[in-house]
């Protein structure tokens, strides 16, 4: 085989379906791929010829500390803000199938969000503004978590807050709630006056928010890290000594765009969040340079449109990536992700895309071409 | 709310700028109702990530067809006006809340500004099938933008203003709602928001000047605590009606990109909307 021959995945299951994704902490235990078997390891790799896209393994564990919490069955989330609470497309996406559904950004009381107009389009990309409209934590748990709790898929709760204490208060309320699976801490909205954008600028308030819910709650913790800062990777390191599970990078890139009739700016709020193709080389960097210094996994998101967005992301060291604006335009690509992501593996003989996970990074940084001493929890084991 | 794949079948530039598409689309001929919306996509090479939503202009069931009308505003519709026929364009809908006619409504009066033709014109078909009068005042800067008679039904009575006075009414297509307000039964409109929010304000002070006595059951119609505000029924109950718009995202309900202000807090074009009564939005005062 090709030079990844050394790489033996820690779960190999070739012949079994992936464990199906866990809802509750309680439910999630005990369950079979907490930690990986070293005795398969001397055993032969199956030929590639034999492989067929279901027996591809994509579930993916997305709190490795946290015993099976959040296992997904695929690596394909889709992204908060663009997918309401899941209900809204269930029309037409098949939204039990997706790795994982973060819903829209959750605060502690109700906001009306920004002044309109919140979108426009802008070369290979868009600006929003929303301002993190919301109905609150306590009406979102009790509209939602009903439905959420019937769903196969895991939802991860986007949390979003002005002080530390709300980001708090909003994690107990959704602690133990039915139908939430995690947590995802919107640290680095860029489109909130208050609170927002400032923890993710700074490592040390970036730490502690993150420490302060991690006592707070069990629930998977992943941190959402924000590209408007010189250097992400203090914040990355800061944010995973705070105590988070997985971090998801990135968050929008802050733009504007200019209304020439009316010669002034477009968006209400002036400022707008830049997501989409256009911010993807940015967010394939920043998910490099973050591998290279955290061991938690990395959920990469900023413009992925494709099978091969995806494929980039994990070369660079995500576990798993969100599809977020694309998914405007063709509603059915996330469920398409999953499906050429599985044909993809099973072509080259790949028994997981967990395989393909930091395959690009340094040696000696998380990338395949020496072994390292400290147990990876990427899911990609390296003999010594 | 289905994703489809409509044939283009005919595009037709009917006004400098603006086409009239009919698409091969029987499930939305069938399924969708005047005020509803497709969102369509256009393509990636060029760099374009968010769909394009158009009102579904008209409908021929038996044909299993449906046409939108647009004018050219920047690289989307551009691209779209380039499209050929046999074409195929993945659409999504039918999106949004339709217009809701009183069944005891004998004559509609459709208020037009300019693109805002496209808003209301499937309510024209729609009225005249259900047996009621139609008349339909409409707007535009000049007789070079007037939408042409010829591809209205014969029965609408059609009165034009223009802003230049170059054909019909010299002046806002609001100055003939006065004449008109005392004959229809519920008025329907679409078109730039200042001509919208001057059209509210007429709304508000029609019962008084004409008269009407507010009967009924708690106080009649004004009152709030009748129905819900945004539902169904209170949208019926309403005098007026507008079909509003706004840079839109998801068109499903989910980026809460396309709101604007209510009465009681944002409101989602592509949801709550586009159809929206027109005590239900919080009009901004006349400049």
């Amino acid at each position: 085989m090709k030079a990844r021959k050394r790489v033996v995945t820690d779960r190999v299951r070739t012949a079994e379906p992936s464990p199906p994704p866990r809802r509750t902490a309680a439910r999630g235990r005990g369950l079979p791929n907490a930690r990986p078997s070293t005795a398969r390891a001397d055993q032969p790799r199956v030929p590639p010829a034999a492989l067929r896209a279901a027996d591809v393994d994509l579930s993916i564990d997305l709190a490795p500390e946290r015993h099976g919490q959040l296992v997904l069955g695929n690596p394909i989330l889709v992204a908060s803000g663009t997918f309401g609470y899941g209900i809204e497309y269930s029309e037409v996406v098949e939204v039990e199938r997706l790795g994982a559904i973060c819903c829209k950004g959750t605060t502690l009381k109700p906001r009306f969000g920004n002044e309109p107009p919140r979108v426009t389009e802008t070369p290979a990309g868009m600006l929003n503004s929303i301002g993190l409209q919301n109905p609150g934590v306590d009406a979102v748990i009790e509209k939602y978590s009903a439905l959420w709790a019937s769903w196969r898929v895991p939802i991860i709760v986007n949390v979003a807050g002005e002080s530390i204490e709300d980001y708090v208060a909003v994690v107990r309320r959704l602690d133990g709630v039915p139908g939430v699976a995690g947590i995802e801490l919107n640290i680095s909205c860029p489109n909130v006056g208050k609170g927002g954008l400032q923890f993710a600028v700074d490592k040390d308030a970036a730490g502690a928010v993150t420490a302060a819910v991690r006592r707070a709650t069990d629930l998977p913790l992943m941190v959402k890290l924000s590209p408007n800062v010189a250097d992400v990777r203090a914040i990355a390191r800061a944010i995973e000594d705070g105590g988070a599970d997985s971090i998801c990078a990135i968050n929008t890139l802050s733009g504007m765009a200019m209304d020439r009739a009316r010669r002034k700016p477009l968006l209400g709020n002036t400022y707008g969040g830049l997501s989409g193709p256009a911010i993807r080389p940015v967010a394939l960097r920043i998910v490099y340079e973050v591998a290279q210094v955290v061991r938690i996994p990395i959920v990469a998101i900023g413009g992925v449109a494709a099978l091969d967005d995806v494929l980039d992301f994990l070369m660079a060291g995500a576990s798993a990536v969100q599809v977020g604006t694309a998914l405007f335009a063709d509603p059915a690509l996330p469920i398409r992700l999953i499906d050429e992501l599985a044909a993809w593996c099973a072509a080259r003989g790949l028994t997981s895309h967990r395989e393909l996970i930091g395959a690009a990074l340094p040696p000696g940084k998380g990338g395949s071409g020496h072994g390292r001493d400290r147990p990876s929890v990427k899911g990609v084991e390296y003999r010594p | 709310m289905r994703l489809l794949d409509a044939e283009l079948l005919e595009s037709r530039e009917i006004l400098p700028a603006q086409f009239l598409q009919t698409f091969h689309a029987p499930w939305l001929a069938s399924g969708s109702r005047a005020g509803q919306f497709i969102h369509v996509r256009t393509p990636d090479y060029s760099g374009l990530v968010l769909r394009r939503p158009f009102s579904i202009n008209t409908v021929n069931v038996l044909a299993g067809t449906i046409s939108i009308h647009f004018r050219i505003t920047g690289k989307g519709t551009e691209w779209m006006a380039r499209a050929r026929p046999g074409e195929r364009l993945d659409v999504l809908g039918p999106l949004g809340r339709p217009f809701e006619v009183d069944r005891r409504t004998h004559h509609v009066l459709l208020v037009a500004g300019g693109l805002g033709m496209a808003g209301v014109r499937a309510l024209a078909d729609e009225s005249l099938a259900a047996g009621r009068r139609v008349t339909l005042l409409f707007g535009a800067a000049g007789a070079s933008e007037v939408y042409p008679s010829s591809l209205l039904p014969t029965e609408v009575e059609y009165v034009v203003a223009t802003d230049d006075g170059s054909l019909g009414h010299h002046g806002f297509v609001t100055d003939l709602v006065p004449e008109y307000e005392a004959l229809a039964d519920q008025a329907f409109a679409c078109g730039p928001e200042p001509m919208l929010a001057a059209l509210a304000r007429l709304a508000r002070g029609r019962d008084a000047r004409l008269g009407v006595a507010r009967l009924g059951r708690k106080g009649g119609r004004s009152s709030r605590s009748s129905g819900a505000l945004g539902t169904a029924a209170a949208r019926r109950r309403a005098w007026l009606q507008v079909s509003m718009e706004q840079n839109m995202g998801c068109a499903v309900g989910a980026c809460l990109g396309c709101v604007v202000h209510g009465v009681e807090g944002p409101v989602r074009v592509c949801r709550e909307g586009p159809v929206f009564a027109a005590e239900e939005i919080a009009w901004e005062a006349p400049a």
